[in-house]
């Protein structure tokens, strides 16, 4: 048995063996009753993540409805363990989440086919474009038309929500079932809480990193002619934003392979206020100092830093930048540069979220799954000063990890509370999605979600899902460095936080369009935020955004 | 034209009369009663809602459906009390009464909220803000941007009914295959706006795969972008719209066409009129009604554009193919700004109403002069 | 003699190449225009049969160029694999389609329905109403047109919400009578104004009342033009985004938002979205073949005043 177990769980092993093996030492198990509980449990559980990440495995395009369908069955043992079959018979949940082609709703729909089938619950859909979801759920608070009992939601609406009270607290047995403990350091509490309950099951994890295309850095034929053209410093993967400025210009009319190369891709076409962590991600760099928290706004007066030299650089670089784009470039939005570009061969570098890493060897619209590397977001070799005002250059560049959304998560409206059966259901259905095994599956394949867990951090059981090793240590490396990193620049959980993101992205690109100077669009973006600040009540905006800071 | 004076000949003489003042009392006392009735159950409702009694109903459905009854009633009692002229008032009062109670609550409301600074993310709720909504849109470029975008596309209307009118004419001539024709053409009005957005502007105009991309490099167009130069994105935007509505147009002008007396087509023809001669002598002035019915109808449509937009462009390159209705629907949806985009809606309402006003009573003077 | 005959000739000649040109030039567009009509539908079903490869090429032709591909169906539950089993997408386009047709079938037969009654009201009796006459009140029909939806989201929710008619299908046929009814009105204001008086006073003579009059001889008359008003009423209302975004969640989702819906934050699955997009203009598509000719007729009639 112990032989069994060190084979699976030794790397080169194929696919159909492992599958094999698997099943095998399961059937052998029951077969001779041998073997303790736990060891057994441990076993099937190990047994359970090596299946489904071969479901249906990687390079064999997306899942269909029927895998996750499968998928979904084979994750129900924490939900046997806490639920009767049948037990909420009649109970009739809500569940309000994004409709986004093939992932999120389409993905939680397929695999909660077996929830609903075990349980007898049944559950209506709410189904949202991603520009609709803000605008949904504001107007379901703001006129009191709450009429879902699950939501999918993000870190940034906790404020609109868990402040208000709308939300149920998570009851003991969820946390049990799902296993907390085993978030990334930065989804632990206090993300997910309010005044000290807890509400939030995390299912993602969000932070920007950097792609870049491997064939691109390492061609001999570019490092030669780099060289030539008198480049400072190696040719290489640009690791800081002055060097991808260079690189930018560098590439820009060359050719690869019959290709035309393109540098980094900017986004400038607004996209419902999410196009603005795109720029973010650029001044985090400049803009997040080692000394202090806020980068967004001072957290005495909640005045805007969006005007502050750093800024205003960074908004100057794209203004420069975009000419050696792709014609069109003006009107890209992230979900052009990120699936429609980058990962369709043009451009050679861009910044997502880690969708772009999961997906580049499982989305059907990917091409360049072989020649994709990751890392955490550029830096900068001078950073901009809040306090003192001056530019400070600091021994080493300053990297600063855009920890953009801090991820999607699975809440219970308060609602159900009055109901302990539905109340039941819902945490239930709720933890099924959120489970350690399932969510293991989430983040390998294309669903909209990232590693979110420690347990998501295990190279071995990617690469037995027929990861390439290289490939995903690369990846997982990127994502956890970004997680982990001591100068993050973290999003504030502030109502309204999109508004203000919406407004600058329409400054912006109005700004970019006309050629207008980099200070003027970043002074007309920090009196419109002014503006919503006043509108919203400055009084407790300040002391929300110093109580996300922490 | 709609608001012209209704065809004299064509309209029953004034009202019969004959109706007994009894009935007369017995139909006042019937809508009385039962008016008095619905105010009390509004009253009762109004006050539950208000926490202010226990009686009442969950919400407000009950009080639609005793609405109904009223009006129900409301018939009878002119029909008791008018007699002839009752059942004649009986045509119009189903959609008065419809249109009056789905829209009497949404436009009292929205110009209250007009002149809040209602924000859905503000925790204190909306408060009165007298002006301030009317002073921001002074200053707001954003949506004179938009204001100014919406002469251009009102404009291009006329380059649509050109187009249509062409087709339309073509399609009214002897040609074979003409089931055909007429079938495809109207094919394009079929598609939602959603859908062209996607499979024309997103799929079509992509600039390395699309096929109109791959046309124009075919044409010389060596970088083809169809969304960076206003001007550019301003026609893209445009070319899809005319495609979803050429064919409305068209089919209302070969509706008028085919309904053309044919002896006075024939007459001129035995004149000897060039077809050029006939066409501007006698088919134009003869569609000239149905001409202006498309073009203020497809005008007022216009007005209203906005899902292509959205979809395609989001105003981009910088509010150069912003609509007012895109512009609004953005304050409003990404940025929560219920009372400052109303405000805007309502203003934009009032030019609307005044440009209509002008343009209907233009058009009817024109008319005159021409018949 | 030689000096007379040849204009003769010429002129025959010209005529005949002139008329050669006139039908040459028509078909040339004709045909054209039908390019640009069917092209855009032709892209859309076949790109649901691409793969993502075929997509980045920009490939035109099936089988020549690419081998199709069931992907975008698949994803749907509706290709030839996936048709038997189970599947949770196509539950959920078959919900919407059934709202969708529902919707835009009451709405538009509601709207024919008091929008004829108006119209006809309208065309043959002078109305009073405080200040207000016919041609007031046919401009305050037709305002409700112009009006911008976006005016009349946020009451429109509140409203409904307090009605209990979120998400419920008359809701949205309430909302969607209410847009197309000005058209309807329009339409069949010109439709009865065409119909000569002397029919119904004709029937009136004969003992018969306004609204006998109306069913019995009126209607008939008018029934191509009603079926004008309903076709476009139901088109206009099979498409219709916003309201229906809006106002429902769960049980009254229409077909358009699921298109708007597939646009999401991982890039786009061009197959999907023109295998929902092919899938929701088809019924429409035959609605085009079918009765083209009674959209053409029925506005026809009432076309010259």
């Amino acid at each position: 048995m112990s032989d069994l177990k060190a084979t699976m769980l030794k790397k080169p092993v194929n696919r159909r063996t492992a599958l094999k093996a698997a099943t095998g030492a399961a059937a052998s198990m029951y077969a001779f009753g041998v073997a303790g509980k736990s060891y057994q449990r441990a076993l099937a559980q190990h047994d359970i993540r090596a299946q489904i990440l071969q479901i249906p495995g990687v390079g064999a395009g997306q899942p269909t409805d029927a895998d996750m369908q499968r998928v979904g069955e084979l994750c129900l043992e924490p939900t046997r363990a806490n639920v009767q079959p049948g037990e909420f018979n009649g109970v009739e949940l809500t569940f309000m989440g994004l409709n986004n082609q093939n992932l999120h709703n389409i993905v939680f729909r397929a695999l909660l086919a077996a929830w609903v089938e075990y349980t007898g619950a049944t559950i209506n859909w709410i189904d949202l474009a991603q520009a609709d979801y803000n605008p949904r759920l504001q107007q379901a608070i703001a006129t009191g038309t709450v009429d879902f009992d699950i939501l999918e939601m993000g870190a940034p609406f906790e404020g609109d929500v868990c402040g208000q009270g709308l939300a149920s607290v998570m009851p003991d047995w969820v946390k049990d079932q799902i296993d907390m403990d085993d978030y990334v350091g930065y989804l632990q509490a206090p993300v997910g809480t309010w005044d000290g309950n807890t509400y939030r099951i995390s299912i993602d994890g969000d932070a920007h990193n950097f792609n870049y295309r491997t064939d691109v850095f390492g061609s001999e034929d570019l490092a030669a002619e780099w060289a030539a053209s008198g480049g400072e410093g190696d040719y290489g993967v640009p690791r800081t934003w002055q060097q991808v400025k260079a690189m930018n210009s560098f590439l820009y009319g060359k050719e690869l392979d019959g290709q035309p190369l393109y540098g980094y891709l900017d986004a400038p076409k607004p996209w419902g206020g999410f196009g603005f962590y795109f720029l973010g991600s650029r001044a985090s760099a400049y803009a997040k100092h080692p000394d202090s928290k806020a980068w967004l706004f001072d957290p005495e007066t909640m005045a805007p830093y969006v005007n502050n030299p750093a800024w205003v650089r960074a908004i100057g670089e794209v203004a420069e930048n975009i000419p050696l784009l792709p014609p069109d470039q003006i009107n890209a939005d992230p979900n052009t540069t990120g699936f429609s570009q980058f990962l369709a061969g043009t451009g050679s570098m861009c910044t997502w979220w880690g969708d772009v890493g999961s997906n580049a060897k499982t989305n059907d619209s990917s091409i360049i799954g072989d020649v994709v590397g990751f890392d955490i977001l550029p830096g900068s070799v001078d950073v901009y000063n809040n306090a003192t005002g001056e530019w400070d250059t600091p021994a080493e560049p300053n990297y600063s990890p855009n920890e953009a959304y801090i991820g999607w998560g699975v809440y219970v409206m308060s609602s159900v509370d009055s109901d302990p059966v539905k109340q039941k259901a819902a945490w239930s259905a709720a933890a099924h999605l959120g489970g350690k095994d399932l969510s293991l599956w989430t983040v390998a394949y294309p669903s909209g979600f990232q590693p979110s867990r420690n347990s998501h951090f295990n190279i071995e059981e990617w690469v037995n899902a027929g990861y390439d090793e290289a490939f995903i240590q690369n990846y997982l490396d990127s994502e956890a460095n970004s997680y982990n990193h001591p100068n993050a620049a973290i999003e504030p959980r502030i109502p309204g936080i999109f508004q203000y993101y919406s407004i600058a992205e329409d400054e912006l690109q109005r700004g970019w369009a006309d050629g207008t100077d980099a200070q003027t669009i970043a002074d007309n973006i920090a009196a419109a935020w002014e503006s919503i600040t006043d509108e919203i009540g400055r009084e407790s905006q300040v002391a929300l955004y110093q109580a996300s800071l922490g | 034209m709609s608001d012209a004076p209704a065809v004299a000949t064509n309209t029953w003489d004034a009202a019969p009369g004959g109706v007994s003042s009894e009935r007369k009392r017995l139909g006042r006392l019937i809508i009385a009663a039962a008016t008095l009735a619905l105010f009390a159950m509004l009253l009762v409702q109004a006050l539950h809602t208000a926490d202010r009694i226990d009686t009442g109903f969950a919400n407000w459905r009950p009080i639609l459906y005793i609405y109904l009854i009223w009006a129900v009633v409301l018939a009878v009692g002119l029909v008791v009390m008018r007699g002839e002229l009752g059942h004649r008032a009986l045509f119009i009062l189903p959609a008065v009464l419809f249109t009056v109670s789905m829209v009497v609550f949404p436009t009292i409301f929205g110009l209250y909220i007009a002149f809040t600074d209602w924000n859905l993310s503000s925790t204190s709720g909306r408060n009165f803000s007298g002006l301030d909504n009317l002073r921001k849109l002074v200053h707001d470029k954003f949506f004179w941007t938009a204001m100014e975008n919406m002469v251009y596309y009102v404009l291009s209307v006329l380059v649509q009914f050109a187009i249509a009118f062409l087709l339309a004419v073509l399609l009214n001539q002897e040609i074979r295959g003409r089931k055909f024709f007429r079938v495809v053409f109207l094919l394009p009005f079929m598609l939602s706006p959603v859908a062209v957005s996607w499979m024309i502007g997103k799929s079509m105009f992509e600039t390395r795969f699309g096929p109109a991309a791959t046309l124009a490099r075919k044409l010389g167009w060596d970088q083809p972008a169809f969304f960076t130069d206003p001007w550019i994105a301003r026609l893209s935007i445009m070319s899809m719209d005319w495609w979803v509505w050429i064919p409305f147009m068209m089919i209302l002008l070969l509706a008028g066409l085919q309904a053309l007396p044919h002896e006075i087509l024939e007459s001129a023809r035995v004149d000897g009129a060039t077809a050029w001669q006939s066409f501007w002598q006698m088919t134009f002035p003869l569609l000239l009604p149905v001409s202006i019915t498309a073009v203020v109808l497809r005008i007022i449509f216009q007005l209203k554009i906005a899902d292509i937009i959205i979809t395609v462009t989001s105003g981009a390159p910088g509010g150069a193919t912003d609509s007012v209705t895109s512009f609004i629907y953005r304050e409003y949806r990404d940025r929560s700004n219920v009372g400052y985009g109303t405000a805007l809606a309502e203003f934009y309402l009032v030019v609307i109403i005044v440009f209509m006003t002008v343009l209907l009573w233009l058009t009817n003077k024109w008319m005159r002069r021409f018949t | 003699m030689s000096a007379t005959t040849p204009p003769v000739h010429y002129r025959h000649a010209g005529r005949n190449w002139r008329r050669v040109l006139t039908r040459t030039l028509t078909y040339a567009i004709l045909l054209f225009w039908a390019a640009i009509c069917l092209f855009p539908i032709y892209w859309t079903i076949t790109t649901s049969f691409k793969v993502a490869v075929d997509i980045t090429q920009g490939h035109l032709v099936p089988w020549l160029q690419y081998q199709p591909d069931w992907k975008g169906w698949r994803s749907l539950g509706l290709s030839p694999d996936t048709i038997r089993e189970f599947s949770t997408p196509r539950e959920e386009f078959l919900k919407r389609f059934r709202n969708s047709l529902f919707v835009a079938l009451g709405a538009a037969s509601l709207a024919v329905v008091i929008g004829s009654m108006a119209a006809y009201g309208l065309t043959r009796f002078n109305y009073r109403f405080g200040p207000f006459r016919n041609k007031d009140i046919s401009f305050w029909f037709l305002s409700q047109l112009i009006l911008p939806p976006v005016a009349l989201a946020l009451p429109f929710l509140v409203l409904y919400k307090e009605l209990a008619l979120l998400d419920s299908r008359t809701g949205l046929i309430l909302v969607y009578t209410l847009t197309v009814l000005p058209i309807v009105i329009w339409i069949m204001r010109d439709q009865f104004q065409t119909i000569p008086l002397e029919l119904e006073q004709a029937a009136m003579v004969d003992g018969s009342t306004v609204w006998g009059a109306f069913t019995r001889i009126v209607l008939p008359i008018a029934l191509p033009g009603m079926v004008a008003a309903f076709i476009l009423s139901v088109i206009l209302c099979w498409n219709e985004y916003f309201f229906a975004a809006l106002l429902t969640s769960t049980k009254a989702t229409t077909l358009p938002v699921m298109v708007a819906s597939q646009t999401g934050s991982q890039g786009i699955n061009w197959w999907t979205m023109a295998a929902i997009s092919a899938a929701a203009i088809l019924p429409l598509i035959v609605i085009a073949i079918l009765l083209e000719r009674w959209i053409v007729k029925g506005l026809a009639t009432g076309a010259v005043k």
